[in-house]
C-alpha cells in the first residue's frame, strides 16, 4: 500500500474549502482539494440569488458567479482540485482514504482542512417517507443544477432563509408554492426574502407544522395545523392543501463525522455538533483545521472568510508565514467576518425576538408573521419618503449586514453610512435619475422607484422582476399589494433589462396615485 | 444508590450481563453490575463477528463451547425475549492450500477426540454446502452444530432481562481497584472514590481486568489486540453458514437482516496502540486488506457495499484460553477474563457457570484447565 | 455514573402514544414506539439503541435520523439533548463496494 504525501489536503471544494486552498496557496502552500461531487463549488452553484453583504463580501453578486470566480482564482494560484473523489476516512497521522472511481488512494497531509459542509435536517410526521417529501436543498439541486422541476404544487416547511430563498426559486422555476409553514411563531429568515413571496400572494402559516403528508405511493396532499407553545397540535386548526411535493427546510447539521472519527474534540453547540476550534479553525489535533458549515452553521459569505482565515493559519503552521504576518492577515479577515456577524440575524441573536431596530424603530410585526410590511407600518422606516418626483422607496426594515444600494446610487439618494447594518435612508432632496441601479443591486428586491404623474392622477412604480416571461409594455393587469392582494388596475409602461442589472429586470407599472404606496407587484390580466 | 450487594460484577459486557441474569434467575437479585463506559456491552461484546463455534477450539475450552451450544443457544431467544438470531447451520473453515488442509486436519482431529461432530470435507462437498465460495477453496472442516448469532441483541437481551429481574446496573462506573477485607476480596473502589462491598466480586472487564486484579496482588500474562470488523448493506439471502479459514485471516456470516458481517486481520493490528473507545477506527490499511481476503473466498460479494467498519479489543492470554474461576489466593474474587476473542459464543455457558461458582455449585463442565493457577507454571 | 434502576423509576413505565407507529429511522424502519419502549426497558444511550434496534445503522448511518433519535431519547430520559452522546463516526463515510475498498494497494502501481 503506497501512501502519497501532500502538503495541504482540503476536504470539500465548497466556498470554505476553496477559499482556504486559495489563501494557503497564495502564501506558497501546495494545496490539494478533494470533493465528492462532479463539479466544485459546493452549494454555491445552486445559489442563483444575489448575495448580501458589502463589496468585500461579494454582495449583489449571484452565488454561482462567486463560485466561478473562486474556481478561477484557485486555478491561477495552482491549487489542485480533484473531483469525484470521496474521502471515506480520516485516520491518524493525518492520513485520508480517498475513493476515486473504483479505486481507493491513501494520502497523508502535513496539514488537513475539513470543509465538508452540512446536511439537511429532517422532521418526521405521518407520511414523511413518501416520495415527494424532500429537503429544500435537494429541491434546489434538482432545479438549479439539473434543471428538473421538483414538483408542480409545493408546500414549504420552514421560513429560515433557506426556506424563503428556495420557495422563491421554486416559483422562478414555474412551480406553485401553496404556502410556507413554520412551527415557530415568527419568520426565521430575512423579512425582505419573505416579502418577495408575500407580494406574489404566497401565504405564511406561523406556529403551524405538518400533521400529515397524504398519499399512498407519493405525496398527493398535506395537512398542516397550528401548534401551541409546547408544539402540540391544536385540534380544529387543520388546513389541507393539494400538493405533490413537500419541501423541508428545518435547518442544517454539520457533517463533522470525519473529524469525530479522527478523535478531534467535539462540542454540542447551537451551531450543531461541531469540532472545538479557535477562530482560525484549528482543532484539538495540531495541523487539522475545520472551516465553513462543518465548524458551525452560518452561510456562504462567512464560510469564505473562515476559509481564508484557516488558509492563513495553515500557511503559518507550515512555515510559509511568520506569526506577525499571519496575525495581521487574520485581523483583516476578522474585521470582514465580524461585519457579517452583525445585525438582527447575527449568530448571537439566534432564537431571540428583537422588538426594535438599531435606530429604535418598532419592527413590523406583520413582516414577522405574514411576510409583508403593513401599509400603515411602512412610513415609519427611513427608506420611505414621499415625493412627487421619481425617488427610491427602500423597504428594508431589519438591520442586516448589507450595503450595495448605497454605492449603487451615484446621486446620493440612498445612505446607509459606515455601519453596514444600518437601515438605508432615502435621502431628502436628492436627485434620482431613474437609472434603476439601486433596484437591481438590492439582493432583497426591496427597492422600488416611485413617481407621481400629477396631471393624470397616476403614479409609476418600478419594481424588480425575476420571473419569466417578462411583462411587455402595454400589458394590462392588476397591481398586487405587499400582501399579494389585487388592489387596482395597472398597465406596464416600461420594461428594462440590462447586463448591469445582472438578471434583475425592472418593470414599471402605472397605477392610480392612491395606490402608489401599496402597489408592489404586477400580475397580467 | 446501593453500595452493598451479594455480588458485584465488574464489566457490563456479555459475560457480566449473562452472569447477572443467571444469578437473578437463581433468586440472587442483590447484584450490582459496574460498567465503565456509558453503554452496556460497549467492548468486545458488541464488536465481535457473532460466531458460535466449537470446531477449531482449544481442547481446554472446547467443553465450555460445546456446553453453550448444547444447553443454552437453541432456546436463548425464547428465554431472553429478544431475537438472538441464533443460526445453527454449521461452520465451514476453508483451506486453499495443502498447508491449510494439514492445519485443519489437526484441529479437526483434536476436536473429534473431545467428542465434537466435525469432519473434513472435500472441494465438491464444500461447494455443495455453499455454492458461493471461491473455486480456490480445495477443502474445509465442517461442523454442522456450529453457527452464529447477533452479539448486539444477545448482550442487551441478557442485560434487559437481568435489569427487569432487579439487578442494579451502573454505567459510567469506572473501577479503580479492589481491596481485601479480613482476607477476602470484598471492597470495590470506584474512580470517583465510591466504595462498594460484596461477598463475591466477579471480574469480567476484559483486558482492564488485569490492572484491577493487580490491586490485590494477582496478575495474568495477557495483552490486548485490536480486531477489525465491517458490515455491508443488506444483500439477498445467500448462505446461512458461519465462515472461517485456516489462516484465520477472515471470518463472517450473513445476518438475518441481510447484511454481511466480517472480521479480518490485516497484520499491523497487533502492534497498534489505539484507544478503540475514543479513537474509533481501524488502521487505514485494514479495510482494504480485509476486503481482499473476503473477496478471495467469497468472490460474489465484490459489489456488496460496506456501510461501516469498527474495531474492538481482544483480551489475549499468553496461552490462548480464558481464565475462569476463583483463584485460591483471593477468596471472594471470581475471574472471567482473557477470552481471546472467543467470549461471545461461550458466554451463555460461562455466565451460567459463574453463577454456579458464586453459589458454590459444581460447574456444568470441568473448568480446571482454565483456572488461574495454571500461570504458576510459567 | 448512571444508576439505571433509579433512572427507570424516575421516568416511569412506557406509556403508548398516539403516533408511536411513526418511522424515525427510515433506512432500517424503526418506529418512535420501538425506540420509546427500548428506553423504558433500559436502553439509555444512542450506541445501545443502534445495537438493539439498528436505528441509524443503515445506508445513511444516521445522517437523517441521528438528531431525531437523540431528541427522542433525551425526552424519554428527561435529560437535555446535550447529555445524549452522538453515535461514533466510522469509516467509510459513504457506502463503499468491497472490491473498491480492496483496490488500494498503491497509487503508483495504478498510475
Amino acid at each position: 500500500m503506497k501512501v502519497e504525501r501532500k502538503e495541504l489536503i482540503v476536504i470539500g471544494a465548497g466556498p470554505a474549502g476553496l477559499s482556504a486552498a486559495i489563501e494557503a496557496a497564495s502564501h506558497g502552500v501546495k494545496a490539494t482539494v478533494f470533493d465528492e461531487n462532479a463539479r466544485p463549488g459546493g452549494q454555491l452553484f445552486k445559489q442563483i440569488h444575489k448575495f448580501f453583504g458589502s463589496k468585500e463580501h461579494k454582495a449583489k453578486i449571484r452565488g454561482f458567479r462567486i463560485g466561478e470566480d473562486l474556481l478561477k482564482e484557485a486555478e491561477e494560484k495552482g491549487v489542485e482540485v480533484i473531483l469525484n473523489a470521496t474521502v471515506i476516512g480520516l485516520y491518524k497521522e493525518k492520513e485520508v482514504q480517498v475513493q476515486i472511481g473504483t479505486e481507493v488512494y491513501h494520502y497523508k497531509g502535513d496539514a488537513i482542512l475539513v470543509a465538508t459542509g452540512a446536511a439537511e435536517n429532517m422532521v418526521n410526521f405521518r407520511g414523511w417517507t413518501l416520495p415527494g417529501v424532500i429537503g429544500a436543498g435537494a429541491a434546489q439541486t434538482m432545479m438549479n443544477l439539473y434543471h428538473v422541476k421538483p414538483g408542480e404544487r409545493i408546500l414549504m416547511l420552514g421560513t429560515g432563509n433557506v426556506g424563503l430563498v428556495v420557495s422563491y426559486q421554486l416559483m422562478q422555476a414555474g412551480c406553485k408554492v401553496v404556502a410556507l409553514a413554520d412551527a415557530a411563531p415568527r419568520i426565521g429568515g430575512y423579512g425582505v426574502h419573505a416579502s418577495k413571496l408575500a407580494r406574489c400572494g404566497v401565504p405564511f402559516y406561523l406556529s403551524h407544522t405538518i400533521k400529515e403528508a397524504e398519499g399512498t405511493d407519493c405525496v398527493t396532499g398535506v395537512t398542516i395545523a397550528q401548534v401551541d407553545d409546547h408544539f402540540r397540535f391544536i385540534p380544529g386548526t387543520e388546513k389541507h392543501f393539494d400538493v405533490d411535493t413537500i419541501c423541508v427546510a428545518v435547518g442544517l447539521s454539520p457533517m463533522a463525522q470525519l473529524l469525530k472519527m479522527d478523535g478531534v474534540e467535539m462540542a454540542d453547540t447551537r451551531g450543531g455538533y461541531i469540532p472545538k476550534c479557535d477562530e482560525t479553525g484549528a482543532t484539538s489535533i495540531p495541523g487539522i483545521y475545520a472551516a465553513g458549515d462543518v465548524a458551525g452553521i452560518e452561510e456562504a459569505s462567512s464560510a469564505m472568510i473562515e476559509g481564508r482565515m484557516s488558509g492563513a493559519a495553515i500557511a503559518e503552521y507550515l512555515g510559509y508565514m511568520t506569526g506577525e504576518e499571519k496575525s495581521s492577515r487574520e485581523e483583516e479577515l476578522d474585521h470582514s467576518l465580524e461585519a457579517l456577524r452583525q445585525g438582527m440575524f447575527a449568530p448571537k441573536n439566534r432564537g431571540r425576538k428583537i422588538e426594535k431596530t438599531e435606530e429604535g424603530i418598532d419592527i413590523s410585526e406583520t413582516l414577522l408573521t405574514k411576510g409583508y410590511i403593513a401599509d400603515d407600518e411602512i412610513k415609519r422606516f427611513p427608506g420611505y419618503r414621499y415625493e412627487v418626483k421619481i425617488h427610491p422607496v427602500i423597504e428594508c426594515t431589519q438591520n442586516i449586514p448589507c450595503n450595495p444600494c448605497q454605492t449603487a446610487c451615484r446621486k446620493g439618494c440612498i445612505s446607509i453610512g459606515d455601519n453596514i447594518t444600518s437601515l438605508p435612508i432615502s435621502v431628502k432632496g436628492s436627485e434620482c435619475v431613474d437609472c434603476g441601479m439601486c433596484v437591481a443591486s438590492c439582493s432583497g428586491q426591496a427597492i422600488f422607484l416611485v413617481k407621481e404623474n400629477e396631471d393624470e392622477g397616476t403614479a409609476e412604480i418600478t419594481i424588480p422582476y425575476e420571473f419569466l416571461p417578462l411583462p411587455e409594455v402595454g400589458d394590462k393587469g392588476s397591481a398586487l399589494s405587499r400582501s399579494g392582494q389585487k388592489i387596482c388596475e395597472a398597465e406596464i409602461t416600461r420594461v428594462r433589462t440590462s447586463k448591469a442589472y445582472d438578471g434583475t429586470n425592472l418593470v414599471t407599472m402605472k397605477v392610480p396615485t392612491a395606490f402608489e404606496d401599496s402597489a408592489r407587484f404586477f400580475i397580467k390580466a | 444508590m446501593s453500595k452493598t450487594a451479594d455480588v458485584i460484577i465488574i464489566g457490563g459486557g456479555i459475560v457480566g450481563c449473562a452472569s447477572a441474569y443467571y444469578l437473578a434467575k437463581r433468586g440472587i437479585t442483590n447484584v450490582i453490575v459496574l460498567e465503565a463506559s456509558r453503554s452496556i456491552g460497549h467492548g468486545a461484546s458488541s464488536r465481535n463477528g457473532g460466531g458460535v463455534r466449537q470446531s477449531g477450539r482449544d481442547v481446554r475450552e472446547l467443553p465450555v463451547a460445546m456446553c453453550a451450544v448444547e444447553k443454552f443457544w437453541p432456546h436463548l431467544s425464547e428465554e431472553l425475549g429478544v431475537d438472538t438470531e441464533y443460526t445453527q447451520e454449521g461452520n465451514i473453515r476453508m483451506g486453499k492450500t495443502e498447508a491449510h488442509l494439514k492445519k485443519l486436519r489437526t484441529l479437526t482431529q483434536n476436536c473429534k477426540n473431545m467428542g465434537l461432530g466435525v469432519e473434513m470435507i472435500d472441494k465438491e462437498t464444500v461447494h455443495e454446502i455453499n455454492p458461493y465460495l471461491s473455486d480456490q477453496v480445495i477443502g474445509a472442516s465442517f461442523c454442522p452444530t456450529d453457527g452464529h448469532a447477533n452479539p448486539l441483541t444477545t448482550t442487551l437481551g441478557y442485560y434487559m432481562r437481568a435489569l427487569d429481574m432487579g439487578v442494579k446496573f451502573y454505567t459510567g462506573a469506572k473501577v479503580a481497584g479492589l481491596k481485601k477485607y479480613r482476607g477476602r476480596v470484598r471492597e470495590v473502589i470506584l474512580e470517583d472514590g465510591t466504595v462498594m462491598e460484596a461477598d463475591n466480586v466477579i471480574m469480567a472487564a476484559g483486558y482492564a481486568s488485569r490492572k484491577l486484579i493487580n490491586t490485590v496482588g494477582l496478575d495474568i500474562p495477557m495483552h490486548d489486540e485490536i480486531d477489525c470488523c465491517l458490515v455491508t448493506e443488506m444483500e439477498p439471502v445467500m448462505f446461512p453458514q458461519m465462515l472461517g479459514c485456516a489462516d484465520a485471516d477472515f471470518y463472517g456470516h450473513q445476518t438475518h437482516h441481510g447484511s454481511f458481517v466480517f472480521g479480518a486481520v490485516a497484520g499491523p493490528e497487533a502492534l497498534m496502540d489505539e484507544d478503540t473507545d475514543t479513537v474509533n477506527f481501524a488502521h487505514a490499511a485494514t479495510l482494504g486488506a480485509s476486503c481482499r481476503a473476503i473477496e478471495g473466498y467469497v468472490p460474489s460479494l465484490k459489489n456488496a457495499k460496506i456501510v461501516r467498519s469498527w474495531t474492538g479489543w481482544c483480551d489475549c492470554t499468553s496461552d490462548g484460553v480464558c481464565v475462569l474461576g476463583r483463584p485460591e489466593e483471593t477468596p471472594g474474587l471470581i475471574l472471567a477474563t482473557g477470552f481471546n476473542g472467543h467470549g461471545f459464543g461461550t458466554a451463555p455457558a460461562v455466565g451460567y457457570m459463574l453463577a454456579q461458582i458464586t453459589v458454590g455449585e459444581q460447574p456444568l463442565v470441568d473448568l480446571s484447565p482454565l483456572r488461574f493457577e495454571r500461570f504458576y507454571q510459567i | 455514573m448512571l444508576d439505571i434502576q433509579e433512572k427507570l423509576k424516575e421516568i416511569g413505565p412506557y406509556v403508548p402514544e398516539e403516533d408511536d407507529d411513526l418511522l424515525v429511522c427510515r433506512c432500517e424502519e424503526v418506529t418512535k414506539g420501538e425506540i420509546r419502549k427500548a428506553v423504558h426497558g433500559g436502553i439509555t444511550t444512542i450506541e445501545e439503541l443502534r445495537r438493539f434496534l439498528r436505528c441509524g445503522m443503515g445506508l445513511c448511518q444516521g445522517q437523517t435520523c441521528g438528531t431525531l433519535t437523540r431528541r427522542l431519547v433525551a425526552r424519554e430520559l428527561h435529560v437535555p439533548q446535550s447529555e445524549i452522546d452522538v453515535a461514533t463516526s466510522r469509516s467509510p463515510m459513504r457506502p463503499l463496494a468491497m472490491e473498491t475498498a480492496g483496490n488500494d494497494l498503491g497509487n503508483e502501481e495504478k498510475q
